[in-house]
């Protein structure tokens, strides 16, 4: 099954063009966005999401431990 | 199984909702054991026995033969040091027992620093109650059982 998060959660951070840098944390991914406050926190939470903290334009997606992989994915679509 | 995770660290127990960090704390990635560490430059050992499933100078994850995965993170926002002082014993895929030193550190600069050193040690997605732990306060040494896993 092809994994999908990577696509939906890019799109919920804003998408590509909203995302300045993303980096995988053991379970987070550290996103550094334009602007923190389109953030979509149910669309993320529906794609896997088991929490977000936000702080201001910093967002921290807890996605558990394949964040290494799915924050490569991401870069990977950017 | 009973899996018998062991401390990372020197230091004594706290509550993981003391960790100041709300991923860790709310345990959104599982429940655990924080270690607050003592003493200068040691090495962070490997709780349990299993392969190094991830591996970052500041945090690791061994994963048991059994897909059970513990989670250790040296420090809070240590991700900031960019690996300056953490030194790496192991590689990624290697295998490893139980008390076998992963990353030398020094919890003493990373209070320096600024950051917290406090150690959450981490039962990745493991059920409520799954867990066996000691109370607060209680001093371990590095290798000593920190709590059980049931599972």
């Amino acid at each position: 099954m092809a994994d999908d998060r990577p696509e939906k959660i890019l799109a919920a951070l804003g998408g590509a063009d909203n995302v300045l840098d993303i980096e995988g944390c053991i379970t987070r991914l550290r996103c550094e966005l334009e602007d923190g406050s389109v953030v979509d926190e149910a669309a993320l939470k529906k794609a896997g999401a088991h929490g977000v903290v936000r702080a201001g334009d910093v967002v921290q997606v807890i996605v558990g431990p394949e964040a290494d992989t799915i924050a490569s994915d991401i870069q990977d679509l950017m | 199984m009973t899996l018998a995770v062991h401390s990372p660290v020197a230091g004594t127990t706290i509550p993981l909702g003391e960790v100041p960090d709300p991923v860790f704390a709310q345990a959104m990635v599982g429940p655990g054991v924080a270690v607050r560490p003592e003493g200068g430059r040691a090495d962070a050992v490997a709780p349990i026995d299993g392969t190094v499933a991830t591996l970052h100078p500041h945090a690791f994850v061994v994963a048991a033969d059994d897909g059970r995965a513990v989670l250790v993170h040296l420090g809070i926002d240590t991700v900031k040091q960019q690996g300056e002082g953490f030194s790496l014993h192991v590689v990624q895929g290697e295998s490893v027992r139980a008390g076998q030193p992963v990353v030398s550190w020094d919890p003493d600069a990373v209070t320096a620093a600024g950051y917290s050193p406090v150690v959450p040690v981490i039962a990745l997605d493991a059920t409520d109650g799954t867990l066996t732990a000691p109370g607060p306060g209680a001093a371990v040494s590095a290798g000593d059982e920190l709590f059980t896993w049931s599972g």
